[in-house]
């Protein structure tokens, strides 16, 4: 009894929540280094950071939204819309393609946060939402098909899955992206706000934050991060699809809750992240490399989802849980 | 300066939707708003397309309607409490599955017949209950258990199923879709009957009260002496049931189970309940609300078709739905913090 009071007071120290994932991450490393010596040479780990790519840059975005106490189930959606853009655009417009699709995502990120701020909506069911109107636009935009991208737009995404000086494009990517974010989140005033209205909204509120505009950029943020891993996604599968990143919404919000996140807000950030991908990448990989059927999968980022919100979780915020 | 014009755009903006929903009448009438929905949407798809009144298409709504609304019924309870189960597809293709790998099927040599059934609504109960107990014994909100639960349902029945579809050949079972009662397929008294169940739960029951009053106000159910827990659990247990009868009735109709059989359900069910008017915060509503819903629903999407709209902005449409209609409710409007 005594015992589990301390291993819970260990567990809810701000200082072990951001040291657990760190310690956990490297432990795997070495236990896949000890399993397949040679694991951890230069090509390999590159590789892993490109399988992580993706999925980095979409939890990054939802980084945001859960740092302001929300959560974005719309991701999903957004990054596979994007990704059918992309793909339907750029036999026509070339490069500028890019762009369109980016700003699709920023666009009904946007929309997400003011359904959620201006019309009360609680954000669940806000981006649930506009992640079914979102989805249903993909399917008539793709006429519910996948669409390949030939070969005369492949010229165009092929700087994607180039590498420059030795590292895949998409890491060099994901690394902007998430150094961005990282600056945004600590050095901005919009990133300190963010933080101070999860951590506590009436107080926020009442210290005169814009509250509400907070929220919209937060949830555009993570709309156009979302879009950009549906590109980066829809380039390195040479294919568009208004499925595409179904699969990546669990894994994405585990990645940010197993970095030590908490999903009452106001706790965490995008290296946090950083290090939650990367733990989910690798449990993938020995997954696979153990034997674990592919279609267990999901059960055990299912499992690992709730035992991380149960360690990281802030009760004290919540007087009562629904 | 500032936050006073913030204060004022803010008051603005919450004052605005409340007021339309005065316009629309009291508190009476707006519970009366869906059921005027539904009758106008009647009427506008039956003058734009007479095929609409035909016998042979109302007896194909009804049944479309039959799967959403059994799962609707469970997740009206939940919602009922102020919180939201996210498993429904997890829940209602693990009992897909389930009915399927026992009974008579072109995978193994099960053929357990009416066992199978029993068995998918008690794997869907089990479900629930581990979702109830996860949510209250961890103490996490239902959203992020529920969404946990989802993924472990749907992993496991992938993985069960083997990653393929496979057809149910179990003649009485796939009868609850194919044979017909008073003209209509058993599937649809099937899902009346759920209906029927869950009035009764939540109108002449204490378990039914006691959810209520939980989405009331939770403190002051606990201060009344409510086993919140218990009851909280038992909910979960009976949205898990509703899903699991869901996921025979889906099986049935569909023949087989594979790995999208609950692709969108949640999506609908949500929906469903939502637009039927009862409000995401808990204790007002009701599974009367969510049959209107459900029609609403189901009506909107035959009439989709029947109109030659694409079926893929369906969703579309739903979401919008799902958008307006919380934001129509007003009483979310005297929350100021909303997450």
């Amino acid at each position: 009894m005594n015992e589990a009071f301390s291993l819970r007071r260990i567990f809810e120290g701000k200082w072990t929540q951001g040291a657990i994932p760190l310690v956990l991450l490297v432990a795997l490393l070495l236990i896949i280094e000890i399993a397949a010596p040679g694991f951890l040479t230069g090509e390999t780990v590159a590789l892993l950071f490109a399988n992580t790519a993706v999925l980095f840059i979409l939890a990054t975005g939802v980084t945001f939204a859960i740092l302001l106490g929300g959560i974005d189930l719309s991701i999903q959606a957004v990054a596979s819309l994007a990704s059918v853009v992309l793909a339907q655009l750029l036999p026509s417009l070339g490069l500028a393609a890019f762009p369109i699709a980016i700003l699709s995502g920023l666009a009904f990120g946007a929309l997400s946060g003011i359904v959620h701020v201006k019309l009360r909506v609680p954000s669940f069911v806000a981006t649930l939402a506009t992640g079914g109107v979102v989805t249903g636009i993909a399917l008539w935009v793709s006429d519910g098909r996948a669409i390949t991208i030939e070969e005369g737009g492949r010229e165009n995404t092929a700087w994607i899955n180039a590498t420059v000086a030795g590292l895949p494009v998409v890491v060099l990517i994901s690394a902007v992206i998430g150094i961005a974010s990282f600056l945004a989140l600590r050095y901005t005033r919009f990133g300190r706000q963010a933080i101070a209205v999860g951590a506590g909204e009436p107080a926020a509120w009442a210290a005169g934050i814009n509250v509400d505009r907070t929220k919209i950029i937060a949830f555009a943020a993570s709309g156009m991060l979302a879009a950009i891993a549906g590109v980066v996604l829809a380039a390195r599968l040479s294919s568009g699809s208004p499925v595409l990143a179904n699969q990546l919404l669990l894994p994405a919000i585990a990645a940010v809750i197993v970095g030590g996140t908490a999903i009452t807000g106001g706790l965490g950030g995008v290296a946090r992240t950083a290090v939650g991908a990367l733990i989910i990448s690798i449990v993938r990989i020995g997954m696979t490399f153990v034997g674990v059927n592919i279609f267990l999968e999901n059960m055990v980022f299912g499992a690992v989802l709730i035992a991380a919100v149960a360690i990281t979780i802030d009760r004290s915020k919540i007087a009562v849980i629904k | 300066m500032k936050s006073v014009s913030d204060i004022e755009r803010t008051t603005l903006m919450t004052f605005l939707p409340g007021r339309i929903a005065t316009v629309f009448g009291g508190r009476r009438w707006r519970s009366l708003a869906p059921l005027a929905v539904l009758i106008v949407l009647c009427m506008l798809i039956a003058i734009a397309n007479p095929n609409f009144i035909e016998l042979r298409n109302l007896v194909r709504l009804a049944n479309s309607a039959a799967v959403p609304l059994t799962l609707a019924m469970g997740l009206t309870f939940i919602i009922l409490m102020g919180s939201i189960d996210l498993s429904v597809e997890g829940t209602l293709s693990v009992s897909a599955m389930v009915v399927v790998l026992l009974a008579a099927n072109d995978s193994n040599g099960n053929d357990y017949g009416w066992w199978a059934v029993l068995a998918a609504v008690i794997a869907g109960t089990a479900m629930g209950f581990v979702s109830g107990l996860v949510q209250t014994m961890l103490r996490i909100p239902s959203f992020m258990a529920t969404l946990g639960m989802w993924f472990i349902g749907l992993g496991l029945s992938v993985y069960m199923l083997g990653g393929s579809a496979i057809r149910l050949n179990d003649a009485t079972i796939r009868d609850l879709a194919l044979h017909r009662f008073l003209g209509l397929p058993l599937a649809v008294w099937v899902a009346t009957g759920a209906f029927l169940l869950a009035a009764v739960i939540q109108y002449h029951t204490k378990l039914g009260r006691h959810i209520l009053a939980i989405g009331g106000d939770e403190d002051v159910a606990k201060l009344s002496g409510v086993n919140v827990v218990r009851v909280r659990i038992t909910a979960f247990a009976l949205a898990g049931f509703f899903f699991g009868i869901s996921g025979v009735l889906a099986a049935a109709q569909l023949g087989q189970s594979h790995a999208v059989i609950g692709d969108g359900r949640l999506f609908a069910a949500v929906t469903a309940v939502v637009v039927g008017g009862t409000a995401l915060t808990g204790g007002e509503g009701g599974v009367v609300n969510t049959l209107i819903g459900v029609l609403i629903v189901t009506v909107l999407a035959n009439g989709m078709i029947l109109l030659g709209i694409s079926p893929y902005i369906q969703q579309t449409v739903q979401g919008l739905m799902i958008i307006a209609a919380v934001a129509l409710s007003l009483d979310r409007m005297r929350l100021r913090i909303v997450k």
